[in-house]
């Protein structure tokens, strides 16, 4: 919680209300609160996106608070009369379980001034994806000389012991597995050529990680040379001189839309709607596109520059050609059966 | 001076003073716990069938009791290392001057002070490919290939045995420093060798000590979710691991639930074990 004059005297002004207008509740006296995720999330959001929305709506109380999605669900789930959180951030899979348990409300389309101008994968009813998270191939340069330009590329001889992987409790831990089973002909729903092929990559692997960002440290200590990975995560560890570099393979980058959501029954519906609005403008998403964020942004008016254009794409056009996208509805069926199979399957 | 209750037993204490942390226990402890029980008799996610099923799937399957299995087993061989490695620690540290002593428990208290994700971070870069261990071994033209020791039972088992150290040293110095050290002299000019007056004298007046830090130590290495999941890797699942994938990841919190009972009460069969033995023990050390 941000603790300042200003919001002291917000504080004081809105007790002294309460006194003067009982009628008024507790829960409208609340800040909007905006749950987003921990690490470069976080530090993103609150350089750019909330300093956008307190200009937009004259300095509004809002809070941030940072926490994985499973966790924002389990909160609000926790009170869904009176939740304490206003906007949660969603991976796929947890925004179908959220939307699935009643504890978002659709978004307000036709009151929104950018839902029609995000990219067609972008306009979720139940809530707009602002950003897209994309994973393809990480790698060492200074280990791998040859740059790698398939997921097969992990199954080479001379990666013995020098894989990475981490396992299914992470968005990208499952949705890479689902891509390796199309790869070898399954799918959303049949993934047992991708478990196949996970035994055959057992020489392989060096580690499996507990999660995404422990992946990141095995890179750093050298324990692993190659790895599927997230592109923000790898932006982040080359900003800090680990050398590390991401290529979209050519069976296409996995892309995951991470969607924004107004909690239902959130006492501050209208603050919740106009920090979306934020999101979704041109101006947030080119800022959040250029360093030392490099988010991918989803307003078809951004024009895509630096490293996005350099490694991912030049254009919406160019991003829906060489981004995959996961049928998560499908995923969220069979994942804890997988996760099982996973935990029984793979020991090295 | 007739106001005083001549009735009054002066061994009898009131109660009134322990209320306030016996009613904040019931309230954040016992009520939460009782929640968590209510919770994990419930046959479906949603909560709204009763029945035994979570405890059926867990025991009847052979994958969660391997789980279990290691998980308990792997608090076994943290205390055993703890417990050979810091016995020695304390007793020398009843030997030494004051001043040695002061370095020593320094020694002992200084991990305490830095955070477990810390050193346990610093356990990734001892034990890595890389790590210094490996460095070291390579440079000295003992291996060609580094060693696997990240991502191991033996990484765990070492990181966690020095994360919890502390725990088994602390009990062990305080146990080793009320025996009267003339039982040591008088052992000896009656003729009983260093080891066996260790055995006979030392081990058996210690036992309190070691008791309360193998209890301490192995609760403690059990759960220590952040240096196992780090250190032992996406692969290796114990229980705490188990635990918040089924909670977190899956949602699925009856299950968790009874995963948690289930661990809970096999911790308690343990503990109680060594509260036995601590309690044989006793009547062992005055005898």
């Amino acid at each position: 919680m941000i603790l300042n004059r200003r919001s002291l005297m917000t504080t004081a002004l809105t007790l002294g209300a309460m006194k003067a207008f009982p009628g008024l509740s507790f829960a409208q006296a609340r800040p909007l609160v905006f749950a987003t995720f921990t690490g470069s999330w976080e530090e993103a959001h609150k350089a750019v996106l909330v300093p956008a929305f307190r200009k937009a709506n004259a300095d509004a109380a809002m809070v941030l608070d940072p926490m994985l999605s499973v966790d924002q669900i389990a909160k609000v789930n926790a009170a869904k009369a009176n939740p304490p959180i206003d906007v949660m951030l969603h991976d796929p899979g947890p925004a179908l379980v959220a939307i699935g348990q009643d504890l978002v409300e659709p978004y307000p389309v036709e009151k929104s001034a950018y839902y029609k101008d995000l990219i067609g994968e972008a306009q979720e009813p139940m809530g707009p994806a602002p950003f897209f998270q994309v994973v393809g191939l990480t790698y060492n340069p200074e280990a791998v000389k040859t740059p790698p330009t398939s997921w097969a590329d992990l199954w080479k001889p001379e990666f013995k012991g020098r894989v990475g992987i981490t396992n299914l409790n992470s968005t990208l831990g499952t949705g890479w597995l689902v891509e390796i089973a199309k790869m070898r002909g399954g799918s959303e729903a049949n993934v047992d050529p991708g478990f196949k092929a996970l035994e055959e990559l057992k020489p392989n692997l060096a580690a499996v990680a507990a999660n995404p960002g422990a992946l990141a440290t095995l890179f750093q200590q050298g324990q692993i040379d190659i790895s599927p990975g997230n592109f923000n995560a790898i932006q982040i560890l080359k900003a800090r001189g680990v050398p590390v570099e991401f290529v979209a393979p050519k069976e296409g980058a996995i892309a995951f839309k991470t969607t924004i959501h107004i909690v239902k029954n959130s006492p501050n519906r209208e603050l919740a709607f106009k920090l979306i609005e934020a999101a979704l403008t041109p101006e947030v998403q080119t800022t959040l596109m250029n360093p030392p964020y490099l988010i991918v942004p989803t307003n078809s008016k951004v024009t895509m520059g630096g490293e996005i254009a350099r490694v991912l794409a030049k254009d919406t056009a160019e991003l829906k050609q060489k981004f995959v996208f996961q049928d998560w509805k499908k995923i969220n069926e069979q994942r804890s059966a997988w996760i099982e199979r996973f935990n029984r399957e793979i020991k090295i | 001076m007739g106001a005083a209750p001549a009735s009054r037993d002066v061994t009898s204490y009131g109660m009134g003073l322990a209320a306030p942390l016996a009613l904040f226990f019931l309230l954040f402890f016992v009520a939460p716990l009782l929640q968590l029980l209510w919770l994990s008799l419930h046959n479906d996610t949603a909560g709204l069938h009763w029945g035994l099923g979570q405890y059926l799937h867990f025991l009847t399957d052979p994958f969660s009791l391997g789980v279990l299995g290691s998980t308990l087993l792997l608090g076994a061989e943290v205390t055993a290392v703890c417990l050979v490695l810091g016995f020695p620690i304390a007793w020398l540290y009843q030997r030494v001057g004051p001043r040695l002593q002061t370095i020593i428990i320094l020694i002992v208290l200084l991990p305490l002070l830095t955070s477990v994700v810390v050193r346990t971070f610093a356990w990734i870069v001892i034990l890595g490919r890389q790590g210094i261990i490996n460095a070291t071994l390579q440079s000295l033209g003992i291996i060609d290939t580094p060693l696997k020791l990240l991502y191991t039972q033996f990484g765990v088992v070492i990181a966690l045995a020095q994360v919890q150290m502390p725990l088994m040293t602390l009990p062990l110095i305080t146990a080793l420093g009320r025996i009267d050290p003339n039982l040591d002299d008088a052992s000896c000019s009656l003729g009983a060798g260093s080891w066996r007056t260790f055995f006979r004298i030392v081990l058996p007046l210690s036992l309190p000590g070691v008791i309360a830090g193998c209890t301490l130590t192995y609760a403690a290495a059990i759960t220590a979710f952040i240096t196992q999941s780090l250190v032992g890797g996406g692969q290796m699942l114990f229980m705490p691991m188990y635990l918040y994938q089924q909670a977190s990841t899956l949602q699925n919190w009856p299950f968790a639930a009874a995963i948690s009972i289930i661990f809970l009460l096999a911790v308690l069969a343990v503990v109680s074990v060594f509260t036995t033995l601590g309690r044989l023990s006793r009547g062992y050390g005055w005898a």
